[in-house]
Order: structure tokens, then C-alpha cells, then sequence
């Protein structure tokens, strides 16, 4: 595998995107049901936590485009042979790849089983699956242009969705805050943490970086994109704290969507259905990106032929998606997910570039 | 078999009329003249008659001493005259209205041109109608088009390429740019594309554009296809390439982005904020043709919770009586505009008026006093036919027509969950076309902000200092922007 990608110019994208790339695949399943998980972990200072993990995320961002700049256009399968061996980089290269093959398949079943509670509680899940991996393929086959070009699209078709919250807004009781400062430092950092899960999708700069066009501009689309999404989980967050009572915080699965309840219309009467429909608009880029990432990957350390592996990723998320059935696997698969992607998203990088800098030392020390 | 003069006078006319199979059409005269024969052929209706008896025979017979080719050639005062040797290429020439000269013995055939062309004249436009503007349409004629085209992009800057497409019955076809401007790559796609076919015939501009379209699979036209001269002359003088096609009306332009369909030259000839306004409502409007349907479709089988519950009432009220499903009933009733349209439009306009009265008012009335469809559902159809024909071009217009269908078909299975799929899956694939190349959802994606003013939104000309983006121009700019917005003509009180 050679560490360096050449990319053709038909390929590759202004840094312009990488907002939108970033950003549509950080939000996705993970935003629907963030209140709750946060306020279980800092009850009403929840916004610290967000605020602490926001930071944290800007941190990890900035040490990517570090380690991405040290080469000349690489993504992170390259750098991991070059730096720790062919054996080792194919193993954490395959630990990427069953890592993003789990975050497609939970975020596949979530919105699926969100679909389900709120709109239609007898659709097939083998339909719901064919809906969004027949989407995808039809995506992926265009090629990254169109990749990128949906979750750009798909930003726009459903932003505005973000308006609506005026709503929930004006019911808020800001005494659900008071008094503030009252969670232990554990609890708002292990809030912080729970944060990150649910904003995972930052690692998709580490594959797409090779492509991008104009490699001096990437640090102020990444910045904005991942401040942007923290302020999004930080405003659903407040609403749905300052909107439920914590006993029904708890017990809300999907606060930000159950926000959407109280919004109408004089045309529309109840507008959660039409949000939660929209939502496949905003779980499709997370689906089609990933995937790529997948077809990606695959070319990159096996060279599977990219029209077969993909064809091969949708069946196999087809059949997953089937067999995993109950809520609590969906759980238990969501939290594995999140603690595998917490330490290969967000630790993994800093000792990537720990690595780095030893390894630039020491050629510098053996050149003198 | 190519035969070529010099051959004698029987041969000639023999052979002559053995590449015309015989047609009673071509005429054949011999002149005996000063111990000279001349021969003389022609084919009856494509020749005008009066030059030819009047500057051709009568000068031909009234000639002092023999005749040679040179003096066929400088002596008959008619403008076009050409000398042939083989008669493969004189029977063409005949055909397009040539008369040919031969004087026996001499080793060359002389071709005076005096074309009788039954044609149109220039008539207002018929399909893509304007309130006000520039009225005239272009006609089947090349020449015609081409007078017209001239005269309003006058400039020495225009580039006009001929070719010729179709391998059995020919058709002449002219490339049409502005040297300084069009970019190279796509006059040379273009070009490139339309040289390259391998077909019988070219029957239509229509015709040339769907096989030079860059994806055949989709409803949605690449490249626009006018019979305004002034849309197509505005297009040309942005940058980019047009054709013509011989015995067709219409003109074909590209590069063309999806939002280029929605726009009309009447935009142009509005005040900006009228013609933006416009803008914005077709394509509002395109919107709305493809979702009410559906959404109603979708709202009515599953999600009546949706529907306000003053409104759900009286939609109750009026569907109690139909015994179908909301997509049967939406289905029968879409069907019935599309034959509707359809119908007017193969019917002579005499009895089109009638159609619509009886289609519209009678059906339509008649459909929901006996409970075959609800009040409701007529207002949204009707709404939707008629947003869907606010379209300026007719090609995008029955495009958003024919996809409403699988949308209702979706929506009547999983409800708003099949709108948004489909809603993705057209947008997806919108994502995926290109239009000589180009992306074809430009300037949206690749996002352009400055060039949305001359797609989506229409800005004061004094603004609007940027030829857009993806069309690649060679100059990307009309004007210097700072020196445009002085008037320094009137001092203002």
C-alpha cells in the first residue's frame, strides 16, 4: 500500500466541503437522542459538559490536520503502515474498518427503530434498510463528486429544520437550570465523554483529506463544522432541558425529535411527522459517507474492486440490519460502537502524533 | 459508380437520368444553338422559373457567338456559378435546386444555383409564448434561422460551423459560438459529439439532442431546446454553444444548468426584483407539483394526524362517499388532467376549447357529485397542473409531470417515508447528471454564490458584472463593475 494517494482532479473537492462533510457526519442518528444521555450523566449541567467535550473536539481536530499535514497526501491507512509497520498498520486499518462497519449499522437500526415509534410501527425493517442502501449505492456509484455533493445538499434540505425549535423555545423554564455547578467534575467530564459519542464522524477527515483541493485552507471548514455541531447539540440540549421536566427528560429516548411534538402549523397540525421523515435526509450523507469510507478502506488495503466491495457492503448491511432485531442489541451495539469510536476517534490521534514527533526527533538526532 | 464528362450528348443524358431512377421530375432541354447543343437539366419544383427563362435561357439564347464554359461562367448574370466534372456531385446539386449546363464536347458542366424554396415565413412563437419581447420564432428553414440569428447577434465575433449529420438522408447542421467567449473544451464537446454519430437520419433538433445528451437514462433534458431567437441569442452571446438543425424549428443550446429550465427572457425584460420574483415562483411552483399530490396521497392514508382538524372535517365530509383508496383516487384523477393535456393537444384548436370545458368543468364536476373523487383533491390536482406548466420549457415541465407519478405510487405505499425517498433519490440523482460535462446543478453544487444572480435570482444589470462559472467562459467578466453604477449625467436635487 503506498502511503501517498493520487487523486484526480475529477476526485477531489474544495476545502469549502470539508464543512459539510464534516458537519453532516457528526449530526446524524446520535443528535436525535443526546439530551437525555447527557442530562443522565450532569443533570442540568449538561451544558457544561458539551461546552468541555466541544473544546475537546476542537483539540482532536486541530492534532488531525496536524499529523495529515506531516505528509504530503495521505489519509490515515497510509500514515499507520508508515509509521508502525505494514503488520501493524493492516490490523489498525481493519480495526477502522469494523469500526465504521458498526457506526453504518447503528446508525442504519436507529433511525429505522426511530421510524418505527414515531411514524410507522409496522413498516418492514428490510424496507427501511432497502430505502437508505439503495440510496447509497445509487450515491456512491457517482463517485465522490456526488458523495460530497449530498451532504451538501442534504445540509441545506434540512436546516431549517433548526428554525422550528423557536417554538419549544418560548415554553422553556429556565429554574430547570438552577442551581447551576451542581454536578461533580466526574460527572460533566463523564458528560463531556458521552458528548463525543454521540458527535462521532470527526474521523472522516483522516480518509478525505487526500482529496481535498486546496490543502492550506482545511483548518477553518473543520473549525467552523465542529463548533457548528456543538452548538447544535448545546441548543437541543437547553431546550430540551429548559422545555421537559427532568422526570420526563429521562424517561424521553428522543428528546430532540419529541420537541418537535409541539410544533404546527396552520397547514400541518402535527409537524414531529414530517421531522422525523426528514431525518432519512439527515442520516443519508452518514450512511453514504461512511460507506464510502468502507469502499474506501477496502480498495486501499486489500484493492477489492470498488463496484464488487461495495456492492458486497450493501448486502451485508442489508442482512445485519435483518438479523439485529431488539432494542437492547441496537443498545448494546450503539455502546460498543461509541466506546470502540471514542478510543479510535478521539485517543487514538494524539498518540498517532505522539508517534510522530518521537520518530521526527529521533531522525533529527541520528542526522546530527 | 462515379462517371465523369466528357461523354456524349446521348451518354450524358443517359447517365443522368439513371441517377435520378428515372424521376419525371428532372426536366431534360436541348438546344440547338449556333451548330453548338446545350443541354440543359433541372428538376421541376425546386428551381424558381422565372429567373430561370428570364437571365438564364434568355441569355443563353440570345448570345452572339458559340458558348464556352468560361463564358457560362462570367457572361449570364447570375451570382452563383459553379463547375462540376462528375455527375455523383451535380445530381445533389440539382436536387437543391441547381440548374446544370452542359455543352456537349466540353469536358466540364456548369451549376447556376436558383433554389425555389417553399418555406414559412417568420410567425410569432407558438410553444414557448412571451407577454412581451421580441415575438418571432424560428422556422424550419436554415437559412431563414440563420438570416435571423445575424441580425441579432450582430458582431464579426460569431463562429458558425457546418456539419453534416446522417448517413443515409443528410441533414445540415451549423455549430454557433462566440469565438471570444465560448470555452474551447465545450464547443469542441459538442462538436466532437455531433460528429461522431452514426445515424440514418437526424429527423428533429429534438432528435440531435437526445442522442448528444450526456445520460439518455433520465426525464430530464441536458441541453434546452428554443424556438426564441432571442433565448437562443442570449445564450450565445453568455457563452455558450448552440446548434441548428436544417427542417427544424427549434434550436439546441449547452452547457445548461437544471435552473436554466425555469428560466424565461422575459425575466430579462421585467424590472430585476419582478423577474427574481418570477423566477422564485417557478420554481416554487415545480416544487409544489411534485409534492401536493403525494403529500396529500401520503397524509390522507397514513398520517391523518398531520391535517388540522377544521380541515380534516371537511375533508372527511368530502371523501366519505369515495369507495377508493387516496392513490387510486389521486392516480384517476392525474390521469385524467394527462389526458386532458394530451388530448388538447393532438386535437385541432377548434375543438380543443371544447375539450377543456367538457374535460374540465363537466368531468370534473361530474366526478365529484358521483363520489369518485373528493372536492379536495380537484383543487390540489388542478394546482399541480398548473404549476407544473409554468415551466418555460416544455421538456422540464413534462418531466416534472411524468415523476409526480412514482411519487404518488410511493407515497400511497409508506407514506411521507416514500416522499422523502424519492425526494432523495431525485436529488441524488440530479446530483449525478452533467450537461456537456458540466454539472448540471451548478450553480448550487459546485456552489457558486456570485452566480446564483444570473440563475436563481436576477440582479440589476449594472450588477450582474460575472458571466456564470460553470458555463467556463474565456472572459469571466461583462463589465467593470465600479465604473457601472455612476450616473453623472443629472445632478439630483
Amino acid at each position: 500500500m503506498k502511503v501517498n494517494l493520487e487523486v484526480s482532479k475529477a476526485d477531489s473537492f474544495r476545502a469549502f466541503y470539508l464543512f459539510f462533510v464534516v458537519h453532516t457526519l457528526q449530526i446524524g442518528a446520535g443528535l436525535m437522542g443526546v439530551p437525555r444521555i447527557l442530562f443522565l450523566e450532569a443533570e442540568s449541567d449538561a451544558w457544561i459538559s458539551i461546552l468541555v467535550g466541544g473544546l475537546y473536539l476542537h483539540f482532536i481536530a486541530w492534532i488531525m490536520i496536524k499529523i495529515l499535514r506531516e505528509y504530503e497526501n495521505a489519509d490515515i491507512l497510509g500514515i499507520q503502515t508508515d509509521l508502525f509497520g505494514k503488520v501493524f498498520g493492516y490490523i489498525l486499518g481493519c480495526a477502522f474498518v469494523v469500526y465504521i462497519f458498526l457506526i453504518l449499522l447503528t446508525v442504519i437500526k436507529n433511525y429505522i427503530e426511530v421510524v418505527q415509534v414515531f411514524i410507522f410501527p409496522e413498516i418492514p425493517i428490510w424496507l427501511m434498510a432497502l430505502f437508505l442502501i439503495s440510496l447509497m449505492v445509487y450515491a456512491i456509484l457517482g463517485g465522490l463528486r456526488v458523495v460530497v455533493g449530498t451532504c451538501f445538499l442534504f445540509f441545506f434540505l434540512t436546516v431549517w429544520l433548526v428554525f422550528t425549535i423557536y417554538k419549544p423555545i418560548t415554553y422553556m423554564d429556565i429554574g430547570h437550570f438552577l442551581p447551576v455547578f451542581e454536578a461533580s467534575p466526574t460527572e460533566i467530564l463523564s458528560g463531556a465523554r458521552q458528548m463525543t459519542y454521540s458527535v462521532l464522524g470527526m474521523e472522516v477527515l483522516l480518509f478525505v483529506y487526500p482529496f481535498v483541493d486546496n490543502k492550506k485552507h482545511v483548518q477553518l471548514p473543520v473549525h467552523l463544522a465542529v463548533a457548528t455541531t456543538t452548538f447544535l447539540v448545546l441548543l437541543v440540549t437547553v431546550v430540551s432541558i429548559g422545555y421537559f421536566s427532568p422526570y420526563q427528560l429521562k424517561e424521553t429516548v428522543w428528546a430532540t425529535l419529541s420537541l418537535f411534538k409541539i410544533i404546527s402549523f396552520s397547514m400541518i397540525e402535527r409537524f414531529d411527522f414530517i421531522a422525523v421523515s426528514l431525518w432519512m435526509m439527515v442520516v443519508l450523507p452518514n450512511v453514504i459517507l461512511f460507506s464510502w469510507i468502507l469502499q474506501q478502506s477496502l480498495h486501499r488495503l486489500f484493492r477489492i474492486n470498488k463496484k464488487k466491495s461495495l456492492y458486497g457492503i450493501g448486502i451485508l448491511i442489508f442482512f445485519s440490519s435483518i438479523l439485529l432485531e431488539y432494542r437492547l442489541d441496537i443498545n448494546r451495539l450503539t455502546d460498543i460502537t461509541a466506546k470502540v469510536g471514542f478510543y479510535l476517534v478521539f485517543i487514538y490521534p494524539v498518540f498517532v502524533y505522539l508517534a510522530l514527533l518521537i520518530r521526527k526527533g529521533w531522525r533529527k538526532g541520528r542526522s546530527l | 459508380m462515379d462517371t465523369q464528362v466528357p461523354l456524349t450528348k446521348e451518354e450524358y443524358i443517359k447517365e443522368m437520368k439513371k441517377q435520378f431512377n428515372d424521376s419525371p421530375d428532372l426536366i431534360c432541354k436541348e438546344f440547338q444553338f449556333r451548330n453548338q447543343t446545350l443541354v440543359i437539366h433541372f428538376v421541376n419544383y425546386q428551381v424558381k422559373k422565372d429567373l430561370l427563362e428570364r437571365d438564364l435561357l434568355g441569355t443563353l439564347t440570345s448570345a452572339k457567338r458559340a458558348w464556352s464554359v468560361e463564358d457560362l461562367q462570367n457572361k449570364i448574370p447570375l451570382a452563383s456559378s459553379t463547375v462540376e466534372r462528375s455527375l455523383a456531385n451535380i445530381s445533389p446539386a440539382l436536387i437543391h435546386g441547381s440548374v446544370s449546363v452542359y455543352i456537349e464536347g466540353e469536358s466540364q458542366v456548369v451549376l447556376f444555383a436558383l433554389p425555389n424554396l417553399e418555406r414559412r415565413a417568420l410567425n410569432r412563437a407558438e410553444t414557448e409564448s412571451l407577454v412581451f419581447g421580441p415575438q418571432i420564432s424560428f422556422t424550419e428553414s436554415l437559412v431563414t434561422n440563420m438570416n435571423v440569428i445575424r441580425w441579432r447577434l450582430d458582431t464579426d465575433d460569431l463562429v458558425v460551423e457546418k456539419l453534416i449529420v446522417g448517413e443515409r438522408i443528410k441533414s445540415e447542421v451549423r455549430l454557433v459560438y462566440l469565438k471570444s467567449l465560448a470555452n474551447e473544451e465545450n464547443v469542441q464537446t459538442m462538436r466532437q459529439r455531433i460528429s461522431d454519430l452514426k445515424v440514418d437520419e437526424v429527423e428533429d433538433t429534438s432528435v440531435l439532442g437526445q442522442m448528444i445528451e450526456d445520460s439518455s437514462s433520465t426525464v430530464f433534458p441536458q441541453l434546452i431546446t428554443t424556438e426564441l431567437p432571442d433565448r437562443f441569442c442570449n445564450s450565445i452571446s453568455k457563452g455558450r454553444v448552440g446548434v441548428l438543425v436544417d427542417k427544424s424549428p427549434t434550436t439546441l443550446i449547452g452547457p445548461m444548468s437544471f435552473f436554466n429550465f425555469f428560466e424565461s427572457t422575459e425575466d430579462l425584460y421585467m424590472r430585476w426584483n419582478m423577474g427574481t420574483f418570477i423566477r422564485f415562483l417557478r420554481l416554487f411552483a415545480m416544487f409544489l407539483s411534485i409534492v401536493l399530490t403525494p403529500f396529500y396521497v401520503a397524509a390522507l392514508t397514513y398520517h391523518y394526524e398531520i391535517i388540522p382538524s377544521s380541515l380534516l372535517i371537511s375533508l372527511g365530509q368530502s371523501r366519505a362517499t369515495v369507495p377508493f383508496p387516496p392513490v387510486i383516487e389521486a392516480l384517476l384523477l392525474e390521469m385524467l388532467i394527462e389526458f386532458l393535456r394530451e388530448a388538447g393537444a393532438r386535437l385541432p384548436t377548434k375543438v380543443g376549447q371544447t375539450m377543456g370545458i367538457v374535460g374540465g368543468i363537466v368531468l370534473g364536476q361530474a366526478a365529484v357529485k358521483a363520489g369518485f373523487t373528493s372536492n379536495i383533491l380537484i383543487i390540489i390536482i388542478a394546482l399541480s397542473a398548473l404549476a407544473s406548466f409554468t415551466a418555460p420549457s416544455y421538456l422540464m415541465g413534462s418531466a416534472i409531470r411524468i415523476i409526480r407519478f412514482p411519487i404518488i405510487i410511493l407515497a400511497g405505499a409508506w407514506g411521507l417515508i416514500g416522499i422523502v425517498f424519492a425526494l432523495s433519490f431525485l436529488a441524488i440523482h440530479l446530483l449525478k447528471q452533467h450537461s456537456l460535462g458540466r454539472p448540471y446543478l451548478a450553480p448550487l453544487y459546485p456552489f457558486e454564490w456570485k452566480d446564483f444572480n444570473d440563475t436563481i435570482f436576477r440582479t440589476t444589470f449594472q450588477k450582474n458584472d460575472r458571466r456564470p462559472n460553470y458555463i467556463m467562459t474565456k472572459d469571466r467578466y461583462r463589465f467593470d463593475k465600479q465604473k457601472s453604477n455612476k450616473k453623472n449625467d443629472v445632478k439630483r436635487i
